[in-house]
C-alpha cells in the first residue's frame, strides 16, 4: 500500500474526537465522471471529519468534511475507492454508480491499529509497512501523567526506552537512552526532530536539551526510532536513536476550543532515609567521644581530644538547658520542603475549512517544587496553519515559543544534603531571627542549615526558546512531490547566580550572570515519489538534501564582595572582590544527502533501503563526509493465503533491518591543534594570562558508527485483541570517538581519536491486551520489557578509564574496562567489622584508619592480594548501574463513563552506589547521620556492616566498598488515574463537547530492596550534575532532589 | 549533483520550473566552504609566537603550570601532599582520601592519584617550556634581552621540574622538543638519571647567564633562584643515588657560597627574616629569605595549604573548614629541642591555640599544627577580622635552606669551617638556641647536627623526603639520630621503609599509554 503522503497532516490533526451531528443532504451531479459522495461513520454511526478517501486507480483523494461527508470524482462504478482514517481498519469498496451517496460505517482496527499511520524520518507510513522498530506514544497517553517536559512524560511508554527522572524537582532532568550506551566521549542522548526539524544538542545550560523547552501539551504524537532502518536516514546523528516529535495542528471541520487544567500538590515521596532525632543523635555523639580513646590511645592520653567532650559543647543556652539537654528536635525534611499548589493550563483553539487549517494555543506552567524555593514557571504560545494554496501547493509553518523560568535548587548539592545532616537539636532560626546552623556548634563540619541555604541562594535558569517551521509542499504530478522545510531554533538562556554574605564568607557575597544563546537553523528540501504500479509492485521514493548550522555564544561574569545582600545578581557592578569575565563562541555545520526507497511485493513483501551521506564541519579535514547505509525486509505473514483467513492470528509480520548510523555529538574543533590562553598566571601579584598546551590536531578525526541488526515479529491475535511486538538487536559502536589518553610526557592529555568499540544486545517486548470487552466495561493491560547489556570491546589502550561517573571522592567510583559494562562500579570488598575475635589478625593489617592500629569495630575488607594492606589492588568491579530489564506495567480500566488507570514501572538488577554513606553512615558526629548507625558495632553486636561509633579524628574508615552497593531493583507506583467523563447528553446540554474530570497520584508508591534509602532513580546532584559525568552515574546516588508524591486533579473540556 | 539531474528529468510542467529554479538557486550553491571550521575562541599554533607579548604569554603559561603541585588530589587531598605523608613526620585527622591514605601506610601504588599528578603536573611544565624554547627564538624583532630573559626563565622552570621527576622516579623521559603526534619521542623510553642531571645543570647554567636580576619582588626567576638551585641540585648530585661525592660537595658549597656572598653584601636583597611571623607574611613576597616561591594570589588561586588547618575547628573566618589531612606528629614536634623558638605556640612554625573564627577568642586546640602556612592576614588575628583572601606564596627555596646546603657540603669537602658553623648557626639563632661551639664538633657530629636542622627548619616544605632519598637517613624522633632508611620505622603509620621506596612507582596509565616506558621500578606493579 502506498503511503496517504496527501492526507498525512490531516490524518495526523489535533484531535480525534467524533463530532455528534445528523447526516446532511447528497449533492449529486449526473456528468461524463461518476461523483460519489456519502458520509463516513464510526462504529455509534457518528460521522468521521478527516477520513481519505482515495481511488485506488486515479490516485485521486478527498478528505470528509466536519459532518463527515465527502464527495470524490471516478470514472466508472468499479473504480476501487479506499477509507482511511486512523484507529480504524482501512475499508475499500466499488465506487458504485453514484445514484445514491455512500454510507461507510468504520471499523475499529482494535489494538494492532495495523492501520495508523507513523511518523518517521522524512515522512509517514502505515503501521503495517513498517520494517523497522518503531515504537509511538499518542498524546491521550501523555494526558495521562501531565508532565513539564516530554523524556518525564515518556518513562515506561517504550520498549527499548530508558527513561530515568533522576530529580523531583519540576522540570528536574531526565536521562533518555534508546538500547544502551553507544558512546565514552560523545553524548548518549537520543537526536530529537520536531515537526521535521532536527533539534540541536548539548549546549544548553545545567545540561538541559532543547526539548526540555518543549510544551508536552502540544504535542500529538512521538515516534521513537530504535533500529538502523529507521534512524539511518539521520546519519550522522542517528545512532542513540530518533525520536520524532509531532505538534498539534488544525483540521477540517468545525472550529473547536479546547481547555485543559490541572492542579497538583508535591508531597514527600516514598522511602526517605531515615535520620536521627535530637536524642539519638547527642547519645550518638557521646558514644563517639567516648569510644576516641578506645581508636586513638595515644592522643587520648597526650590530651588532643579533651576539647572533644560534647559536654563542653553543649553550652549555648539558645539549644541546651542547664544539663545539656535540646531545647528542639527539628525534622529538617519538613522544615526544607512545602506543599504548595501547582497549576497547568492549557487553551487551544483550532479548526479549518478544506483549504486553510489552522491551530493555536496558550500555556502556563507554575509547577511549586515539593523543596521550599524551588518552582519551574512557563509560558508558552504556539501557532501553526497549513494551507492548499493550489491543487499543487500546500504552504504551512508553526512558530512557538516558550518562556521558561526556574530556580534550580539542586544546581548545588548541598541543599539535599543538608536535609539529612543538619543538627536535629537546631531550631531553623535563633529567637533573634539568626538562623541556627550546625557550624554554631563546636566542631561540627561546617554546615549551614537548610532553610538558611534556600533563602540566601539563588540560582535562577531563565529560558527563552523560538523554534519556527515553514514548510511547502508542491505535487508535480501524481505521486511526485517536494517537501521543503525550513526551521529554526533559537534558545536564550540566562543564568544568574547568588549566594549571600551568611553563605559565602570568604567571599563575602557572590554574584553571577551569564547568557547563552544558540541559534540553530536547518533548511531540508526532498522528493517523495509513490506509484502503485499493480495489484503487486508498489515503490516509495525519497531523496533529499539539508543544511543545517549551529551558532552558539556566551557571556558570563561573575564577582565577589557585597557590603549587601540587597542587590543579589541584579548589580554586579556592587561587587568589589575578584571580578571575573568569560566568553565563547562556537559554530557547527552539517550538510547531507539522503535517500529511501520501499518496495512492496503483493503488499506482503515489503523491503527499505536508505542512505544518507553526511559532511560535517566537528571533522577532521581528511574526513569531512560519510555515508550512512541500511536496509530492511518485512514479510506480512498473515497476508498469506494459509493465515489470511485465520481467526487467531489477525496480524503476523517478521522484519528484520541492518544498517549503520553515526554519532558525531563532539565539541567543534575537535579536530584541530589549539593552544589555550586560559592559564592564568601570578605575576607581581596580578593575574597574567598565559597561553599555551591544549589540544594536538587530528585531521583524520571522523564519525562514530553504530552498526546494528534487528530482528522483529509482530503478532496481532484475535482481532487486534492481543498485540505482541518483538525485538532483538545487536549494535556494535566502532571507531569510538574517544579523548584517547596519550602519554603525559608530550604535555598533552588526550587526543581525540576514533579507536575502540563497544556492544549492546538486547530484547524488547510490548504486549497489549483486551481483556474484556462490553458496553459497560473494559479492561486493557499493556506491558513492555526491555533487556540490555552493554560491553565494552576495545579501547584506546589497555588503560582503564578512571574519573567518570561521579562524585569521586575518597577514590575513583566508576571504570571503563574492556570486557566490562561500561560505567562499572569500582570498589573494595566490605566483609563486615572485625570482631573482638579477631583481634590480633586486625592488627596485622598496614592502617588504614589514620596509621592507628585497625581494631575490633574497624571495617573489614576484602584483602584480595593478601598482603594485609587494603589499597588499589583490592578493588575490583561491585556493580553496574544499568538494570537487567526494565519496563512498565498498565492496566487501564473502563466502567460505564468512569474510567482507572493504574502505572507500574519496575527495573530489575540494577544496582545503586549510595555514597551517601560514606557522609552519612561511615563517619559521625561531624554532622547528623543516617538512623542506620544505631545498628553499629559494639562488643553486643558484632555481626553488622556498620563500624563501631566514634568520633572521625580518633581515626574512621571510609572507602567506596560494596556495602555502598545496594540493590536497585523496583517497583513504583508511576500513577494512578480515576477520570470520569461526561455522558454526551449532559455535556451537549452544557453546550460542550466533551467534559472529563480527573484525579491522579503520580509516584504513589516504591517497592524496593529493604536497604535501599532514597530513590533507586538517581544521579549525583550538584557539581556532579553536568552531563559529561553524568553519562556513567546513574544509580549513583548523592544526594538528589527527594522525588515528591504528586497528587492532581484535573479537568479537560472541550467546546 | 545528483538531485539537480532528477529533478531536471522529472521538470516537465512549466509552472513548475520556476519554483525549481529557486530551489536550484537556494540549494545548489555556495557550500563548498560550508563545512570549513575555524574556533574563534583558541589560537592555534600557525597563529601565535609571532610578537614579545606572545613570548610573555607562553611564559606566562610555564608559570601557571607549576602550581600544579597544589592542585587538588581527590577529596580533603592536594597533590603536595606525596611528599609529606611518606616522610613520617605528619599524620590525617581524616580517612576521607583513600590514596592518601595509602601514602600514610607506605602502600601506595602506580594508581595513587597523587603520584599520576605528580608527573603529569611536572611533564606539564616540561612541555609548556618547551613551547618557549621553542617557539620564542623565532620570534621577531624582540629586544634581545627580554628574549633571553624569557628563554632563561623557561630553563629554569624545565629544570625545575625535571629535577623534581628524577628525584621521584629515577630514570624518566627526556623531553626536550615541544611535542606533537608526530614526534620521535612522542613514546619515549625512560633515560638514565645521569643524562637527566647532565640537562638540569645546562638548564640551570643557562638560566644563570640570561641576565636575570638577582632577585624580584615580581615572583619571577631570578638569578639567585637560578644559583640556589644549582647548589641543591649539586648537593643532590653528590648523595645518593649518583654519589658524586666530592666534586659535587665543592660544587654546591662554591653556587650556595656566591648566594651567602651576595646576602651578605646586600642584606636588604636577601637575607633571613628576624621572626618566624614574616616567613609567612603575605606582604613580603618574593623578598629576602624567599629566594623562589610558587605565585599564589586568589584573583587566580589562593594558597594551596589550607590541608594544615585541623579538622573542623574554627581558625579562620570561615569557621569550622578545616580538613587536617597534614598534621604534625606529636612525635616530631616534640623532638624539637626545649626552647626551640620553632615549636613554640603561633611564633615560630606552629600552633597549639587560635582565636575563635581567625579574631574571636583563643581556644585550645588540644594538639600542635602547622603555622608554617598559616596567612594571619587573610584568615584573620586577634582583634583583627582576615581579609579573607589567602593570597600567601608557597615558598619553594628559602635562604635558610642555602645556609644548610652550604653548612652540609662545605663540611663534606673539609670538615666544619667557621663559614660553615656560621651558616648552620644563623638557624639555630634565630630558634634562639644556644648552640655549642665550633670545636665541639666533627664532621660527623656537624653533618648529623646539620641535618637535624634541616629536619627541624625545613619540615613540611616538600624537602624532607628528598633529604631522606639522597642520604639514606631518616630521622629518629626518640633517638634525635639518624636510621637507615631502609628499616626506619614511620612514627605516622608504624611502618617501616623498604628499599623500593627509594622511588615512587611510574603511574600504571602512563605506562599502559606507553609501551615504551619500562621497566616499573622495582617492587612495583
Amino acid at each position: 500500500m502506498l503511503c496517504l503522503t496527501g492526507f498525512q497532516s490531516l490524518a495526523h490533526s489535533a484531535d480525534y474526537k467524533k463530532i455528534s451531528s445528523g447526516m446532511g443532504s447528497v449533492a449529486f451531479f449526473q456528468t461524463q465522471k461518476i461523483i460519489v459522495t456519502g458520509t463516513v461513520v464510526d462504529e455509534n454511526s457518528r460521522p468521521i471529519p478527516g477520513v481519505g478517501i482515495k481511488s485506488l486507480k486515479t490516485n485521486k483523494s478527498a478528505v470528509t468534511s466536519a459532518s463527515g461527508k465527502f464527495s470524490i470524482e471516478v470514472e466508472n462504478a468499479n473504480e476501487q475507492l479506499t477509507f482511511s482514517y486512523i484507529g480504524y481498519a482501512s475499508q475499500t469498496r466499488a465506487a458504485g454508480s453514484g445514484t445514491s451517496p455512500l454510507t461507510i460505517k468504520m471499523v475499529p482496527a482494535e489494538g494492532v491499529e495495523l492501520e495508523d499511520v507513523v511518523v518517521i524520518g522524512y515522512g509517514t507510513s502505515k503501521k503495517s509497512d513498517l520494517t523497522g522498530a518503531v515504537g509511538t506514544v499518542k498524546a491521550e497517553q501523555l494526558q495521562e501523567r501531565p508532565a513539564s517536559s516530554l523524556n518525564q512524560a515518556l518513562t515506561g511508554r517504550i520498549s527499548g526506552v530508558q527513561v530515568n527522572t533522576n530529580s523531583g524537582r519540576p522540570g528536574g532532568r531526565a536521562n533518555v537512552r534508546i538500547r544502551g550506551f553507544s558512546s565514552i566521549n560523545s553524548s548518549n542522548n537520543p537526536l530529537y526532530v520536531v515537526d521535521g526539524v532536527q533539534l540541536p544538542m548539548g549546549n544548553q545550560a545545567q545540561a538541559s536539551q532543547a526539548i526540555d523547552y518543549i510544551n508536552p501539551n502540544d504535542i500529538i504524537s512521538v515516534e521513537v526510532l530504535k533500529d538502523a532502518s529507521s534512524t539511518a536516514i539521520y546519519g550522522s546523528r542517528g545512532a542513540n536513536g530518533v525520536i520524532l516529535v509531532t505538534t498539534k495542528r488544525g483540521k477540517t471541520g468545525e472550529s473547536k476550543i479546547d481547555y485543559n487544567v490541572d492542579f497538583s500538590v508535591p508531597t514527600v515521596g516514598p522511602n526517605f532515609p531515615k535520620v536521627l532525632n535530637a536524642k539519638e543523635f547527642l547519645a550518638v555523639e557521646d558514644l563517639a567521644y567516648k569510644n576516641m580513646e578506645k581508636y586513638d590511645p595515644a592522643g587520648w592520653a597526650a590530651g588532643k581530644y579533651v576539647t572533644r567532650n560534647p559536654a563542653l559543647a553543649r553550652k549555648d543556652p539558645r539549644l541546651f538547658d542547664g544539663s545539656g539537654n535540646p531545647y528542639f528536635d527539628t525534622n529538617w525534611l519538613e522544615e526544607a520542603t512545602q506543599h504548595k499548589l501547582s497549576q497547568n493550563h492549557e487553551l487551544g483553539f483550532s479548526g479549518g475549512n478544506e483549504r486553510t487549517t489552522y491551530s493555536f494555543s496558550v500555556g502556563h506552567r507554575n509547577d511549586q517544587g515539593l523543596i521550599k524555593t524551588s518552582f519551574l514557571k512557563r509560558y508558552s504560545g504556539r501557532f501553526s496553519i497549513d494551507d492548499q494554496v493550489k491543487t499543487w501547493l500546500k504552504v504551512g509553518g508553526t512558530l512557538s515559543y516558550t518562556n521558561q523560568n526556574e530556580n534550580l535548587v539542586d544546581q548545588s548539592d548541598q541543599v539535599a544534603r543538608s536535609i539529612v545532616e543538619d543538627f536535629p537539636f537546631l531550631p531553623v532560626q535563633y529567637s533573634d531571627g539568626k538562623y541556627a546552623d550546625n557550624r554554631d556548634y563546636p566542631n561540627a563540619e561546617g554546615r549551614f542549615n537548610v532553610v538558611h541555604r534556600l533563602n540566601d541562594t539563588k540560582f535562577l535558569l531563565g529560558t527563552q526558546t523560538t523554534l519556527g517551521s515553514l514548510y511547502s509542499n508542491i505535487k508535480f504530478v501524481e505521486g511526485l512531490e517536494m517537501k521543503t522545510i525550513i526551521g529554526a531554533n533559537i534558545i536564550s538562556q540566562e543564568n544568574n547566580e547568588y549566594s549571600g554574605r551568611t553563605l559565602n564568607i570568604s567571599d563575602q557575597g557572590y554574584a553571577a550572570g551569564r547568557t547563552r544563546k544558540e541559534a540553530f537553523w536547518s533548511i531540508e528540501n526532498f522528493l517523495t515519489y509513490n506509484k502503485r504500479f499493480n495489484e503487486n509492485h508498489s515503490i516509495t521514493g525519497l531523496l533529499g538534501i539539508s543544511w543545517q548550522k549551529s551558532n552558539f555564544n556566551n557571556i558570563s561574569s561573575e564577582v565577589r564582595g557585597f557590603a549587601t545582600d540587597y542587590f543579589e545578581f541584579n548589580n554586579l557592578g556592587a561587587g568589589s572582590l575578584n571580578p571575573q569575565v568569560g566568553s565563547n563562541k562556537s559554530s557547527q555545520a552539517l550538510n547531507s544527502y539522503f535517500g529511501r526507497i520501499n518496495y512492496s511485493l503483493k503488499d506482503k513483501y515489503l523491503f527499505t533501503a536508505t542512505g544518507r551521506a553526511d559532511g560535517s564541519s566537528k571533522f577532521g579535514k581528511n574526513n569531512k563526509y560519510a555515508f550512512f547505509p541500511s536496509a530492511a525486509i518485512a514479510w506480512r505473514v498473515s497476508e498469506e493465503d494459509f493465515l489470511k483467513d485465520s481467526k487467531v492470528i489477525s496480524n503476523l509480520k517478521l522484519r528484520s533491518s541492518f544498517g549503520v548510523t553515526g554519532n558525531s555529538e563532539i565539541p567543534p574543533y575537535s579536530s584541530l591543534s589549539l593552544l589555550s590562553s586560559n592559564f592564568g598566571a601570578v605575576i607581581n601579584d596580578v593575574r597574567v594570562v598565559g597561553t599555551g598546551i591544549n589540544r594536538l590536531a587530528n585531521l583524520d578525526l571522523r564519525w562514530e558508527k553504530t552498526t546494528q541488526s534487528d530482528v522483529g515479529v509482530e503478532l496481532g491475535m484475535f482481532g487486534g485483541k492481543i498485540s505482541l511486538e518483538l525485538d532483538l538487536y545487536y549494535r556494535k559502536t566502532t571507531d569510538m570517538l574517544l579523548d584517547a589518553p596519550v602519554p603525559r610526557t608530550s604535555g598533552y592529555v588526550t587526543i581525540r581519536k576514533n579507536i575502540g568499540s563497544m556492544e549492546n544486545k538486547g530484547i524488547e517486548a510490548a504486549l497489549n491486551t483486551t481483556n474484556f470487552d462490553s458496553e459497560n466495561f473494559t479492561w486493557k493491560t499493556s506491558f513492555n520489557i526491555s533487556l540490555n547489556r552493554n560491553k565494552i570491546l576495545s579501547l584506546a589502550t589497555p588503560a582503564d578509564i578512571f574519573g567518570i561517573g561521579g562524585p569521586n571522592f575518597t577514590n575513583p567510583t566508576n571504570i571503563i574496562r574492556v570486557g566490562e559494562a561500561a560505567g562499572s562500579f569500582w570498589g573494595l570488598t566490605r566483609l563486615g567489622v572485625w570482631s573482638e575475635a579477631e583481634r590480633a589478625e586486625a592488627a596485622k593489617f598496614v592502617s588504614y584508619r589514620n596509621g592507628n592500629t585497625i581494631l575490633p569495630g574497624d571495617i573489614k575488607y576484602l584483602d584480595v592480594n593478601g598482603d594485609h594492606a587494603i589499597n588499589d589492588a583490592d578493588r575490583s568491579i561491585i556493580g553496574n548501574g544499568s538494570p537487567d530489564a526494565w519496563g512498565a506495567l498498565s492496566n487501564n480500566f473502563r466502567y460505564k463513563n468512569l474510567d482507572l488507570t493504574v502505572e507500574l514501572q519496575y527495573s530489575v538488577g540494577a544496582d545503586v552506589m549510595d555514597m551517601t554513606t560514606h557522609s552519612s553512615e561511615d563517619r559521625q558526629s561531624l554532622a547528623n547521620s543516617y538512623a542506620t548507625v544505631l545498628n553499629a558495632w559494639t562488643p553486643q553486636n558484632q555481626n553488622t556492616q556498620i563500624a563501631e561509633i566514634r568520633d572521625t579524628r580518633a581515626g574512621y574508615v571510609t572507602n567506596v566498598d560494596t556495602h555502598w552497593i545496594k540493590d536497585g531493583s523496583f517497583i513504583r507506583g508511576r500513577n494512578v488515574l480515576l477520570g470520569y467523563t461526561f455522558a454526551n447528553s449532559v455535556v451537549q446540554k452544557m453546550r460542550l463537547n466533551r467534559l472529563r474530570v480527573y484525579v491522579s497520584a503520580q509516584n504513589l508508591f516504591l517497592i524496593t530492596s529493604k536497604e535501599l534509602q532514597g530513590d533507586p532513580e538517581t544521579t549525583p546532584t550538584g557539581g556532579y550534575a553536568n552531563d559529561g559525568n553524568n553519562v556513567f552515574s546513574q544509580g549513583m546516588n548523592w544526594h538528589s532532589y527527594p522525588r515528591p508524591t504528586i497528587f492532581m486533579l484535573g479537568l479537560n473540556i472541550g467546546l | 549533483m545528483k538531485i539537480n539531474f532528477i529533478l531536471m528529468k522529472i521538470n516537465i510542467t512549466k509552472y513548475i520550473s520556476r519554483i525549481f529554479l529557486v530551489g536550484v538557486l537556494l540549494f545548489g550553491s555556495g557550500c563548498s566552504k560550508f563545512l570549513d571550521e575555524q574556533d574563534p575562541s583558541n589560537l592555534t599554533p600557525d597563529n601565535f609566537y609571532k610578537i614579545p607579548e606572545h613570548a610573555e604569554a607562553a611564559i606566562a603559561a610555564v608559570y601557571s603550570s607549576s602550581r600544579f603541585m597544589g592542585d587538588g588530589a581527590g577529596i580533603f587531598s592536594s597533590n603536595w601532599q606525596l611528599l609529606e605523608a611518606v616522610t613520617g613526620t605528619s599524620t590525617t585527622e581524616t580517612a576521607q582520601n583513600s590514596d592518601l591514605n595509602n601514602l600514610y601506610g607506605l602502600v601506595y601504588d602506580s594508581n595513587t592519584g597523587h603520584v599520576i599528578n605528580y608527573w603529569n603536573g611536572i611533564y606539564r611544565v616540561i612541555a609548556q617550556a618547551n613551547l618557549v624554547l621553542d617557539n620564542v627564538p623565532g620570534i621577531t624583532p624582540m629586544d634581545e634581552a627580554q628574549k633571553k630573559r624569557i628563554l632563561g626563565e623557561a630553563r629554569f622552570l624545565r629544570a625545575w621540574a625535571y629535577f623534581y621527576a628524577v628525584r621521584l622516579w629515577g630514570d624518566v623521559p627526556l623531553i626536550t622538543k615541544s611535542q606533537t603526534l608526530e614526534s620521535e619521542d612522542f613514546f619515549p623510553k625512560r633515560a638514565s638519571v645521569e643524562s637527566v642531571y647532565a640537562l638540569i645543570v645546562e638548564d640551570l647554567i643557562a638560566a644563570e647567564n640570561a641576565g636575570l636580576p638577582w632577585m624580584n619582588k615580581n615572583g619571577r626567576v631570578t638569578l639567585a633562584a637560578a644559583k640556589s638551585e644549582l647548589a641543591i641540585v649539586y648537593l643532590t648530585m653528590a648523595g645518593q643515588p649518583l654519589n658524586k661525592g666530592a666534586s659535587h660537595y665543592k660544587l654546591a658549597a662554591d653556587k650556595a657560597n656566591e648566594v651567602i656572598t651576595y646576602a651578605k653584601a646586600n642584606p636588604a636583597s636577601i637575607d633571613l627574616f628576624p621572626t618566624y611571623a614574616e616567613v609567612h607574611k603575605e606582604t613580603l613576597k618574593n623578598e629576602k629569605e624567599h629566594i623562589f616561591m610558587l605565585q599564589y594570589n586568589s584573583v587566580v588561586a589562593g594558597n594551596p595549604m589550607d590541608n594544615m588547618y585541623p579538622n573542623f575547628k574554627p581558625v579562620t573566618f570561615n569557621g569550622a573548614s578545616g580538613t587536617g589531612s597534614t598534621v604534625p606528629t606529636l612525635e616530631f614536634y616534640n623532638s624539637y629541642e626545649t626552647g626551640d623558638l620553632r615549636a613554640k605556640d603561633r611564633e615560630g612554625y606552629f600552633y597549639s591555640s587560635y582565636f575563635t573564627n581567625g579574631n574571636g577568642a583563643l581556644f585550645q586546640l588540644g594538639a600542635p599544627y602547622i603555622f608554617k602556612h598559616f596567612n594571619t592576614i587573610a584568615n584573620g588575628s586577634s582583634g583583627v577580622a582576615g581579609t579573607r583572601n589567602n593570597n600567601l606564596n608557597v615558598p619553594v627555596i628559602r635562604y635558610a635552606e642555602i645556609l644548610l646546603v652550604y653548612a652540609e657540603a662545605q663540611n663534606e669537602v673539609g670538615g666544619p669551617t667557621s663559614d660553615a658553623y656560621d651558616a648552620f648557626k644563623r638557624i639555630r639563632d634565630r630558634a634562639q638556641l644556644v648552640t655549642p661551639a665550633m670545636g665541639t664538633y666533627n664532621q660527623s657530629t656537624f653533618r648529623e647536627a646539620v641535618w637535624r636542622e634541616r629536619w627541624h627548619e625545613l619540615c613540611y616544605e616538600q624537602i624532607t623526603w628528598f633529604d631522606m632519598v639522597r642520604l639514606r637517613k631518616v630521622f629518629n624522633e626518640t633517638t634525635k639520630g639518624f636510621d637507615n632508611f631502609v628499616g626506619h620505622v614511620n612514627q605516622s603509620s608504624d611502618q617501616p621503609l623498604q628499599s623500593k621506596h627509594l622511588l615512587f612507582p611510574i603511574p600504571r596509565p602512563e605506562m599502559q599509554n606507553n609501551p615504551n616506558l619500562t621497566p616499573q621500578n622495582p617492587g612495583y606493579q
